[in-house]
C-alpha cells in the first residue's frame, strides 16, 4: 500500500508516493500484504526444511515411519496387553494407537520444530527483513509432510488388518485442521517466549513427553471419568485424537461433541492470542534473539 | 515529482541495557536496574535517487542500526523513514546459506531470501553459477566448499539482484582483496546504472572513491552530511582525539584513570616534514606526544600499522629495540624513524600503545592519523609487503652460473632472449 502524503516544502505543497512507511509501531495493513509478497520464502524456507531434516541419514525419510511405528508398537504392549485396557467396539488396539499417533506425531514435531524456528533462523532475523510469522509456518507445514508419510503407513495397516474406512474418513481434514490450529497456535506462542526466555528451549520438550501420556494417545479417552471429561477435552489434542479415531475406526470410538467443542475453542483461543502476542513481540525479535 | 528515494525524519532507536550481574536473574526482575542506551537519536536525511552515501563512524556510533532501521529488520523508537522503491539489504555474505544444502540449492534459498522470485532465480541461474566459477560443485554440499568457494558463490548470488535501493555493510568486506574488489567494482556498476546505495564501512579509501556523500555518526547522531572528502577528514580528526575505544585489555575504560596518555601522534618524512602521502620504500618519521599522569615503570612504546581492511601489517616496539627507561615520570615525545616502508599502495592507520613490560599489560592506546602509501604497480596483490630480495638464476644445461641483470639494463630485447633461454 503505497503511503500518500502531503508536505510542505519550502512553500510549495508537493505530494509524493513512497512506498514504504517505516515507523514505531505502524500499521498492521502492510503486515499482511507483505506475508502474501513473501510467500515464495515461505515455500523456499519450508522446503530447505524438508531437504535438511534427513540428510546425512542412512535411511533418510524412513524416520518419519520409524519412530512412530515403534512407538505405537510399545504403547499396543503396555497399554493392551500389560494394562490390559480394551479397545472400544472391536477395532484392532493397534489400529486405535495408531490413529491418535498420526495427529500426536505431527503435532508435537510441528511444537518442537516452530518453538525453535526463530531461534534456528537467528542469523536470519537478525541480517533480513521477512514477515516473522513465515518461520513457525513453516516449521508446522514441514510436519505435516511427515505426517502425510504416516498417513500412507496408516493406510498399509489398516488394509492388513482388513478395516477399511468409511464415509467418515471425509471429516478427517477438520480433525487435521483442529491439529493444525492447536500446533501453530501453541508454537506461536513458543517460539516468541523463545526468543526471550531460552527456558522455553527445556519446557518444550517437557510439555510434550507429559503430553503424550495426558492425551489419549495409548488408550481411549472413554476411560477417563465421565465427570472429568469436559476438563480433559481443554486439552486440545484431545478433541483431535477423538476425532481422528471416529473418523478413521468407522465411529467406533466415541465423539463427545461438548469435548469438540471445549477443545475447538481453546484451539481458537491459542491461536488468536498467540498471533497477537507474536505480532506484539515481533518488532523486538531482531533486537533481542 | 521529487527525486528522494530515502527520507529519514529524526530516527530515534533506544535500547534497554539490562543491569544486572546475572544473566538469569535479569531476565524476570522488572528492576530500575535497566538503563536507556540511546543507539540512535534524531537522525535525519534526504536521499536523492541514484545517490552513493557512505554512512561512517566509529564503533558503535549506529551506523548499523540505522541500517537495520532502513531494512526494517528492527523499529525506530521515534520518529519514522519513508523509502521508495525495492529495498534490498546486504547486510552480510550468504545470509541464509545452509550447510548441509547444495550450491545449487542454496542459490535458490539465499536468492529468494535476498528478495528474488523463483523466475527471476531461474532465468540467472547460469550466470550466477559461471559468475562464481562453482560449475563442477553444484550439487556438492556448500560445507564441503573452500571458504573462497562459498564466499564467491554468495557474492555471485547477491550481485545478480536487481535493486532500486542497495543497502550494504561492511560486513560485506570479507574474504580475499580481491574478492573485496570485486564488491567494490560491482557497487560502482551499480551506482552508475542509476541504483541508489547506502554503503557502511570502515575502508575511508573506499568511501572516498565511491561516494558522492558522506553521513558520519558519532554517539548516535548525525555529525556530518557532505561532501566525502571533508566528511572523512572530520572522522579522522574525531577519532584522533578520543582514545581508542576499540582497544582490547586497555586498563580500565576511563581515560581519566590511565597513568599516562598519548597527546597526538604526529607522521613525517626523513626531512621533518608532516607527510599524509608517502612513496613505496620512504621512511618514516612518527613523533608520540605523550603525558604522564602517574609514574610508569619500564613503559614500551609501540606503533602499529593497519591496512584499511584492518589487517595489522607491522609494529615497532620501542622496548624490543632496547630503548625503555626504569622509571618515566615526565611528559614528553617520543620519535621513531622507520627503515624504509615496503608496504604497498593502500590507506593505512596507525596507532600508538604503550604497553607495560613484556607486553603484559597497556597503559594506554590510541589511534593516529591515517596514510597512504603509494605506487604505480604495487597493490594489494602483491601482498601486504613488497620487499627486494636477492635473486640467482641457472639456465639448465651448461650449469653456469648467470651473473644478476640490473634492470636498467634489461631492454626488451635481452629479456626476450633469456626468456627463450630459460625455456630450453
Amino acid at each position: 500500500m503505497a503511503v500518500r502524503e502531503q508536505s510542505i516544502v519550502s512553500g510549495s505543497v508537493e505530494s509524493e508516493r513512497f512506498d514504504l512507511l517505516i515507523e514505531a509501531g505502524r500499521g498492521e495493513k502492510n503486515y499482511w500484504r507483505d506475508l502474501w509478497r513473501y510467500r515464495e520464502l515461505f515455500y523456499f524456507l519450508a522446503w530447505r526444511d524438508i531437504l535438511v531434516r534427513y540428510k546425512q541419514t542412512v535411511i533418510g525419510i524412513a524416520w518419519a515411519l520409524i519412530r512412530p511405528f515403534l512407538t505405537m508398537l510399545v504403547f499396543t504392549f503396555i497399554f493392551s496387553k500389560v494394562a490390559r485396557l480394551q479397545a472400544p467396539g472391536d477395532v484392532p488396539y493397534p489400529l486405535l494407537v495408531f490413529a491418535a499417533m498420526l495427529p500426536w506425531q505431527f503435532f508435537s514435531t510441528a511444537l518442537s520444530e516452530a518453538s525453535n524456528s526463530l531461534i534456528g533462523n537467528a542469523n536470519l532475523i537478525s541480517k533480513v527483513y521477512f514477515p516473522r510469522l513465515i518461520a513457525p509456518a513453516g516449521s508446522v507445514i514441514t510436519s505435516f509432510v511427515d505426517f502425510l508419510i504416516t498417513l500412507g503407513l496408516m493406510a498399509g495397516m489398516m488394509v492388513w488388518h482388513g478395516f477399511l474406512p468409511d464415509w467418515r474418513l471425509l471429516a478427517l481434514p477438520i480433525f487435521m485442521a483442529l491439529a493444525f490450529g492447536a500446533a501453530f497456535g501453541a508454537g506461536l506462542w513458543f517460539c516468541a517466549l523463545n526468543v526471550r526466555y531460552r527456558d522455553f528451549r527445556y519446557i518444550v520438550p517437557f510439555i510434550i513427553q507429559f503430553g503424550i501420556y495426558l492425551s489419549p494417545v495409548g488408550f481411549s479417552s472413554n476411560i477417563v471419568p465421565e465427570d472429568l471429561r469436559l476438563i480433559y477435552a481443554c486439552n486440545p489434542m484431545v478433541g483431535v485424537i477423538d476425532g481422528f479415531r471416529w473418523a478413521l475406526l468407522h465411529g467406533r470410538s466415541p465423539l463427545s461433541s461438548t469435548a469438540l467443542i471445549a477443545s475447538a475453542l481453546v484451539t481458537s483461543v491459542l491461536c488468536a492470542s498467540g498471533i497477537c502476542y507474536f505480532r506484539r513481540t515481533e518488532k523486538t525479535f531482531a533486537d533481542i534473539i | 515529482m521529487s527525486n528522494v528515494v530515502i527520507r529519514a525524519d529524526s530516527l530515534s532507536k533506544r535500547y534497554r541495557i539490562i543491569r544486572s550481574r546475572s544473566a538469569s536473574n535479569s531476565t524476570f526482575s522488572r528492576s530500575s536496574n535497566n538503563q536507556d542506551f540511546w543507539a540512535l537519536q534524531d537522525v535525519s536525511f534526504e536521499i536523492d535517487r541514484g545517490e552513493v552515501v557512505g554512512i561512517i563512524g566509529r564503533n558503535g556510533a549506529g551506523k548499523s542500526t540505522l541500517l537495520k532501521i532502513l531494512c526494517r529488520i528492527t523499529e525506530p523508537t521515534e520518529g519514522k523513514a519513508r523509502i521508495r522503491g525495492r529495498v534490498t539489504s546486504l547486510l552480510e555474505v550468504g545470509t541464509g546459506f545452509h550447510p548441509e544444502l547444495t550450491g545449487r540449492e542454496n542459490v535458490y534459498l539465499n536468492g529468494s531470501i535476498l528478495g528474488m522470485t523463483r523466475a527471476e532465480i531461474r532465468n540467472k541461474f547460469d550466470e550466477i553459477v559461471s559468475f562464481a566459477e562453482i560449475d563442477q560443485f553444484l550439487n556438492t554440499p556448500v560445507k564441503r566448499y573452500s571458504s573462497g568457494m562459498y564466499v564467491r558463490l554468495a557474492f555471485s548470488v547477491a550481485a545478480h539482484l536487481e535493486p532500486e535501493v542497495l543497502v550494504v555493510d561492511e560486513a560485506l568486506a570479507v574474504g580475499d582483496v580481491g574478492f573485496q574488489r570485486k564488491c567494490l567494482d560491482h557497487m560502482r556498476n551499480l551506482a552508475r546504472s542509476g541504483v541508489t546505495i547506502l554503503l557502511v564501512s570502515h575502508n575511508l579509501f573506499a568511501v572516498k572513491s565511491m561516494c558522492h556523500r558522506v553521513l558520519m555518526l558519532s554517539a548516535g547522531r548525525l555529525g556530518f552530511d557532505g561532501p566525502p572528502a571533508e566528511g572523512i577528514d572530520l572522522y579522522e580528526k574525531n577519532s584522533r582525539s578520543e582514545a581508542n575505544s576499540q582497544a582490547p585489555g586497555v586498563i580500565g575504560e576511563d581515560i581519566n584513570q590511565w597513568p599516562i596518555v598519548i597527546r597526538f601522534i604526529e607522521l613525517l618524512d626523513e626531512g621533518d616534514a608532516p607527510r599524509a602521502v608517502y612513496e613505496y620504500g620512504e621512511r618514516m618519521r612518527v613523533r608520540i606526544h605523550y603525558e604522564v599522569r602517574r609514574p610508569v615503570r619500564y613503559p614500551n612504546f609501540y606503533l602499529g600499522i593497519r591496512r584499511s581492511d584492518n589487517v595489522a601489517c607491522c609494529s615497532f616496539s620501542a622496548a624490543r629495540d632496547g630503548v625503555t627507561a626504569p622509571l618515566l615520570e615526565q611528559s614528553g615525545m617520543i620519535e621513531l624513524l622507520t627503515p624504509p616502508l615496503r608496504l604497498v599502495s593502500d590507506v593505512y592507520s596507525t596507532y600508538a600503545t604503550v604497553w607495560g613490560h613484556e607486553f603484559k599489560s597497556r597503559y594506554c592506546e590510541q589511534t593516529g592519523p591515517s596514510f597512504h602509501v603509494r605506487d604505480e604497480v604495487l597493490n594489494e596483490h602483491f601482498g601486504v609487503f613488497h620487499v627486494p630480495a636477492e635473486w640467482r638464476w641457472r639456465v639448465n644445461g651448461d650449469g653456469k652460473q648467470v651473473t644478476p641483470l640490473l634492470s636498467d639494463q634489461l631492454t626488451e630485447e635481452r629479456s626476450m632472449s633469456l626468456g627463450d633461454a630459460l625455456k630450453e
